[in-house]
């Protein structure tokens, strides 16, 4: 089902595509994108990828272990009243 | 009489223990990836359990928790730690980039997209925080709280005290260099073929 004339083309979604897939764009243009997308693979293509590449960032830039010591003295924090201000 | 702190109230005490330092892990990785070097990040996270501390009876409850947090953090990270270093805070950015850079070079011809994203999969963690780091700061910062911390573009605006404007054309450069970094990081772990030039 393609709806011509009324949503964005692609250069206009690309455009926006960052902002979409932020969740930053109002309610009108986010269905309008959609609507694009379902219709359009090379611009859905494009979405998903940019879409997977967030997911690896988010995924692979946490994790670190936090020193024990550094719990630690945030724990020991807690346990004193703070210096006087 | 003083200002209440944390420390004189113990329910105050209590919520900070419940909702403040569960949040350590994700504060201790976003100050590695600001300040890349492990004893910096301990310091920045360490002082910015003392300003939280004592500045938690101040914060509203109910309100943005984490946006109120990452806000000392970045502040932290700004105030004590940059002042010790000479790295020039670069405004001038990777503007030559294509914004499908990555996707370009991955395939994005005839390839199925599977075998595009698989290549990002492949690429090791500790690679991708390196791309990461790699960014000048005015670009890591809204990379990492926009794609790492999952922070809005007001929230974001909040916490570097920055126009909402200048947020989003320095995560859009950012992003862009950031794939960039990526791409090399695949190219050198033998990843992709070096048949772009």
């Amino acid at each position: 089902m393609t709806t011509p004339d009324c949503g964005p083309n692609c250069e206009e979604t690309l455009n926006e595509i960052e902002s979409f897939l932020d969740g930053e764009v109002d309610v009108t243009m986010h269905e309008q994108i959609q609507v694009h997308l379902s219709d359009c693979n090379p611009c859905m293509q494009r979405a998903e990828f940019r879409r997977h590449v967030k997911v690896v960032i988010r995924a692979k830039c946490t994790g670190d272990d936090v020193p024990a010591a550094l719990e630690h003295r945030i724990r020991a924090l807690l346990a004193e009243p703070p210096a006087a201000p | 009489m003083a200002q209440t702190t944390a420390a004189d109230d113990p329910i105050l005490r209590e919520r900070f223990e419940r909702d403040v330092l569960p949040l350590l892990p994700s504060l201790y990785a976003a100050a590695l990836r600001m300040t890349r070097n492990p004893a910096d990040a301990e310091d920045v996270v360490q002082d910015t359990y003392l300003r939280a501390y004592r500045g938690f009876a101040g914060f509203q409850e109910g309100t943005n928790l984490k946006a109120w947090l990452y806000r000392i953090l970045t502040n932290s990270y700004i105030n004590t730690y940059r002042k010790k270093q000479r790295e020039p805070q670069t405004v001038e950015g990777p503007d030559d980039l294509d914004e499908w850079y990555l996707y370009d070079r991955l395939g994005g011809r005839n390839v199925e997209l599977s075998a595009e994203t698989e290549v990002l999969d492949r690429i090791p963690d500790q690679a991708v925080k390196d791309a990461l780091e790699s960014l000048p700061e005015n670009f890591r910062l809204p990379v990492l709280l926009a794609d790492v911390e999952g922070f809005s573009y007001k929230e974001i605006a909040d916490i570097m005290d920055t126009p909402i404007g200048t947020v989003m054309s320095r995560l859009h450069r950012g992003r862009k260099a950031l794939q960039k970094a990526l791409w090399d990081t695949a190219k050198e772990r033998g990843l992709v073929d070096d048949d772009d030039a």
